[in-house]
């Protein structure tokens, strides 16, 4: 009897100090851990990029920075809990764009988010997408490529790491600035399936990001026709961007950046801000995250949140687009 | 070949240094403590303790990681025998047979068949990657979409030999599961299917969740039902596999290994595959089929065998051409490249060093493994001797925490319960559960690869026949449907004239 | 075992069912061959067919057996009192627990599941009790929490 009464005041002991740290100002913000979902399971990049992230930044901020993954739906399930979490800075979030948009955009997805649910905080990440063939493929630029489609269009068999991916966007873009080239577009489910069925000679071409395919360029197993950003990848010197091929409108990026749920106190904001900044530009994080092959492309506040608007507006023709042609 | 070999021992002199082993020693532990704990499984695992590494440097990082990687495969097994929750996927088969022999008081003979299966697959499985690595990868990459539909088509007909007394309740699980397995997203057109416009559906069911429920959970409720529960004790002799026992996994192991490793080569097999094709494959060439699941040590060590020749096996097309075969060799393919090793062609150009360390830390993991769990397997054998009450509360708050933790989804834990139910019911009836969950596992591969080589011929079917390879395993799928037809129905024939 | 059998295979029957007529609002054809509705349907079928034969089988021995052995001993199917209590028990706890788990955090929820439990199961050892509870509860947490990272519920009392 005694024992049980003993318990019970410990229980009640730790009842009160669990109590006593709920609730804080965002003077002392943050006074306990912060999670960070990642609406991917682990181990993916966009994973990685936040876990190496987390551990830098939880040391400048003071508190534990815990990754959570929430993965499913193609992060439809990730983004709806991170749209639905309180705004008291204590839950933050990846976005990855322009996967996010086309989820809103998507009728079918019935997303319960819009573009309006987010409070965009700071982008990590900005991994622009790349055509590429095996190495021994008979398209050795992107003009043999664009030929071949034109002259036997619905035959050229051209990747896609998912349904309304970047990718699937990029090839539409391409499509569109080249009247008469169509694609047999395939779509697969990741970057390990594309690398494998390029390889082995069941796909023609992979529209992909640079992340995914530095090592095999490396290793010239994999030939990368274009990258579609406005300037060369640091990773790919060599690879002439679509832009310089004649193709300005052909720009397409996979993003990951951090961010809240609408209606976050923008000083909380601010000191989150200044904390990523200082994190992402630490030696550490900029090495792991070039070994990935990750281009770092911080974007803060309002320049991520006009980003994430243009993408929505690209995001949008394309994928009614693609919803009408059922491509 | 002296290149290699001079390479190979180069490699063991870097991974055998006292600072490397010891790191490869905590790896086993802490990937067997994954491995026990369930839901966070492998891939999760290894996510997290990731940053544990990033105080080392990049040999003995790598080195951990990939010990912690096969102490997690072992770990699955611990529990999947002692107390039939499946600590990851792969080892869902071992719930069947390995529990059965636990409740015999054979838990010791289970866990350490499994561990030396374990150690032996492993072991040739590395040595088989030293020597025919890069001319089998090729090999595999002619493994497109029509030939892994096929392979799905052999593998579900199959089931046929997991059906037990019923042929017509095998298939009718069968069916069942492949059902289960199409909720969700439409993998090509992206359509929600059978959704009720619930998000969290849109993946379909978690499969972790849903095998915790139906082994885990109905496993309680069915122990529950009954007033009494003996405590098992285990004596020594409970402890060893018998001379029989030895006779009979030795055939088993040997096909274990190589099953699991030439599935290992193919990119996106994954690792149920392999430990329940070996456990078909031993029901089949078994001189007494009918044994299987109450308990047959062959069932044990031939489909843990090939769990760890698969890992191994799963490590060339990543080594080589930089193909992760599997989600949790993606999160290690992630940690390798963190940690500076890009794994790709140029791997053994630019860092022989690094990689043949690896390779060789490969074979010191798995005998790590071997030392470290052998000696436990007493201790392991011993908690089924804590007083039921305990177990059962353990058990289930365990089955709690790791069907939660890996999306922090109350949705998952209803599932669990809901199949935990489900599973009791089927126990009950002695409905066949193997059947149930193959189909669960095919049924999503099947339609997706089927559809995306039709994606790939633009609609042709005649795809799946022009295609040398594709078009043979099909016929060897047509073939084994043939016999098994031959095989049942002479029975159902001679029925109604029986007394 | 019949009875259960039989039981078994209607509720397959109203399953599969249920499934064709889902499959039939999807489009069944696509561009390229078989649409999102296809395979249901065709597993659907079927799994239906085989509920049929299987009741179908299952009435044709019952016939069988009852015209030469006799009536069939009936087997205790359903579980006894005390069985149907702990089962349920056991049930009934998960449930709460479930429920409990968002509101009251996983320490709490986890606190009173254990302890409610091993009462459940027979266990009077009230200092046992408490702490087993207590260890599978904070004890767990703790080391979940704060040394692997893996974030369990926080409910609103913070705990």
């Amino acid at each position: 009897m005694r024992l049980l009464r003993l318990a019970m005041s410990v229980t009640a002991v730790a009842l009160v100090a669990a109590l006593g740290s709920a609730g804080a100002s965002a003077q002392q913000y943050p006074t306990r851990p912060i999670n960070l979902i990642v609406a991917f399971p682990a181990g993916g990049s966009t994973d990685i990029g936040a876990r190496v992230l987390a551990g830098i930044a939880e040391k400048m901020i003071g508190q534990p920075i815990v990754v959570v993954n929430k993965g499913g739906a193609g992060g439809q399930v990730g983004w709806t809990e991170l749209a639905r979490a309180k705004p008291d800075g204590y839950t933050i979030g990846f976005l990855n764009l322009p996967a996010t948009n086309t989820t809103i955009l998507d009728p079918d997805r019935q997303a319960i988010f819009n573009e309006g649910s987010f409070t965009p905080i700071a982008n990590q990440v900005l991994d622009p997408g790349v055509i590429w063939v095996a190495a021994n493929s008979p398209y050795k630029t992107l003009k043999d490529l664009l030929d071949a489609a034109k002259a036997k269009p619905g035959t050229v068999r051209a990747a896609t790491t998912g349904i309304l991916s970047d990718d699937h966007l990029a090839i539409l873009m391409v499509e569109e600035a080249n009247p008469g080239v169509s694609f047999r577009i395939v779509h697969l489910l990741g970057g390990a399936a594309q690398m494998k069925e390029t390889l082995g000679g069941n796909i023609d071409v992979s529209f992909d990001n640079v992340g995914g395919i530095v090592p095999q360029v490396k290793a010239g197993q994999v030939r990368a026709l274009a990258v579609m950003d406005t300037e060369r990848s640091k990773f790919l010197p060599d690879v002439p961007t679509a832009k310089e091929l004649g193709m300005p409108t052909v720009i397409s990026s996979s993003t990951r950046g951090i961010a809240g749920p609408k209606g976050m106190d923008p000083a909380v904001v601010k000191k989150l801000q200044d904390v990523l900044v200082k994190a992402m530009a630490d030696p550490d994080h900029i090495k792991r995250l070039e070994d990935a092959g990750l281009a770092i492309k911080p974007m803060i506040g309002d320049e991520y949140v006009k980003y994430f608007n243009e993408t929505h507006e690209k995001a949008k023709k394309y994928t009614e687009w693609a919803k009408k042609e059922k491509k | 070949m002296f290149d290699t070999l001079n390479y190979l021992l180069a490699g063991f002199a870097a991974a055998a240094t006292p600072t490397n082993l010891l790191f490869a020693l905590i790896g086993c532990f802490l990937g067997t403590l994954i491995g026990v704990l369930p839901g966070i499984g492998p891939a999760a695992g290894t996510a997290i303790l990731i940053p544990l590494t990033f105080q080392l440097d990049a040999t003995g990082a790598i080195i951990m990681l990939a010990a912690i990687y096969y102490g997690a495969m072992y770990g699955g097994t611990i529990t999947s025998v002692l107390i039939n929750v499946p600590g990851e996927a792969a080892s869902v088969i071992t719930c069947i047979e390995g529990h059965a022999m636990a409740k015999k008081g054979r838990a010791g003979a289970a866990l350490g068949i499994a561990a030396i299966g374990s150690f032996i697959g492993g072991v040739v499985a590395t040595v088989l990657l030293v020597v025919v690595a890069t001319p089998l990868s090729k090999l595999a990459l002619s493994f497109g979409p029509p030939e892994f539909f096929a392979l799905m088509v052999v593998g579900l007909v199959l089931v046929t030999s997991l059906a037990g007394e019923s042929l017509l309740a095998g298939i009718l699980m069968t069916v069942t599961g492949l059902l289960i397995s199409l909720i969700g997203l439409d993998p090509v057109r992206g359509a929600p299917r059978f959704t009720f416009g619930m998000p969290e559906l849109y993946d379909g069911l978690n499969f972790i969740p849903v095998v915790m429920g139906l082994f885990g959970i109905g496993e309680i409720l069915a122990t529950a039902e009954k007033p009494y529960r003996e405590v098992i004790r285990t004596n020594l002799k409970g402890l060893i596999p018998s001379r029989d026992e030895w006779r009979r996994s030795m055939g088993a192991i040997w096909r274990g290994t190589g099953l699991g490793f030439f599935l290992g080569l193919i990119p996106g097999v994954g690792a149920i595959i392999p430990t329940f094709m070996s456990y078909i494959l031993e029901k089949r060439l078994s001189k007494h089929p009918e044994q299987f699941g109450t308990g047959v040590i062959e069932g044990v060590a031939g489909p843990e065998t090939a769990n760890n020749s698969y890992a191994n096996g799963a490590m060339v097309p990543l080594l080589t051409l930089g193909i992760p075969s599997s989600p949790t060799i993606a999160v290690l393919m992630g940690a390798f490249i963190i940690n500076g090793l890009t794994p790709g062609p140029l791997l053994f150009q630019e860092r022989p060093e690094l990689v043949w360390a690896v390779i060789a830390s490969f074979f010191i993991g798995n005998v790590l493994l071997l030392i470290l769990n052998l000696p436990l397997v007493g201790l392991w054998a011993k908690i089924l001797e804590i007083p039921y009450q305990y177990i059962c509360a353990g058990t289930l708050l365990f089955c709690i925490i790791g069907a939660y933790s890996i999306n922090q989804s109350i949705f998952d834990l209803w599932v669990m319960l809901g199949c935990g139910i489900i599973g009791y019911l089927l126990r009950k009836l002695n409905f066949p559960l193997a059947p149930l969950v193959l189909g669960l596992i095919l049924g999503p591969q099947i339609e997706k690869s089927m559809r995306t080589s039709l994606e790939m011929s633009a609609g042709d079917f005649s795809i799946f026949i022009t295609r040398p390879l594709c078009a043979s395993l099909l016929a060897l799928a047509v073939a084994i449907l043939a016999f098994a037809a031959l095989h049942f129905a002479p029975k159902e024939i001679r029925d109604p004239n029986a007394d | 075992m019949r009875r259960g059998w039989l039981a078994a295979a209607g509720a397959f029957l109203a399953l599969f069912a249920g499934t064709i007529y889902l499959s039939l609002k999807l489009p069944l054809l696509d561009a390229l061959g078989p649409g999102p509705g296809f395979f249901p349907l065709i597993l659907a079928l079927l799994g239906a067919a085989l509920a049929v034969a299987l009741i179908v089988e299952l009435v044709r021995e019952s016939q069988g057996a009852a015209d030469t052995h006799g009536a069939e001993v009936a087997e205790p199917f359903m579980p006894d009192g005390a069985a149907l209590f702990r089962m349920g028990g056991i049930a009934v706890l998960l449930l709460a627990a479930f429920s409990a788990l968002d509101p009251l955090g996983y320490r709490l929820t986890a606190l009173l599941f254990i302890t409610l439990l091993l009462l459940v199961l027979g266990v009077r050892n009230v200092l046992a009790i408490a702490v087993v509870a207590l260890a599978l509860s904070f004890g767990v947490f703790h080391s979940f929490y704060y040394w692997l990272k893996v974030p369990l519920p926080i409910g609103g009392f913070g705990l």
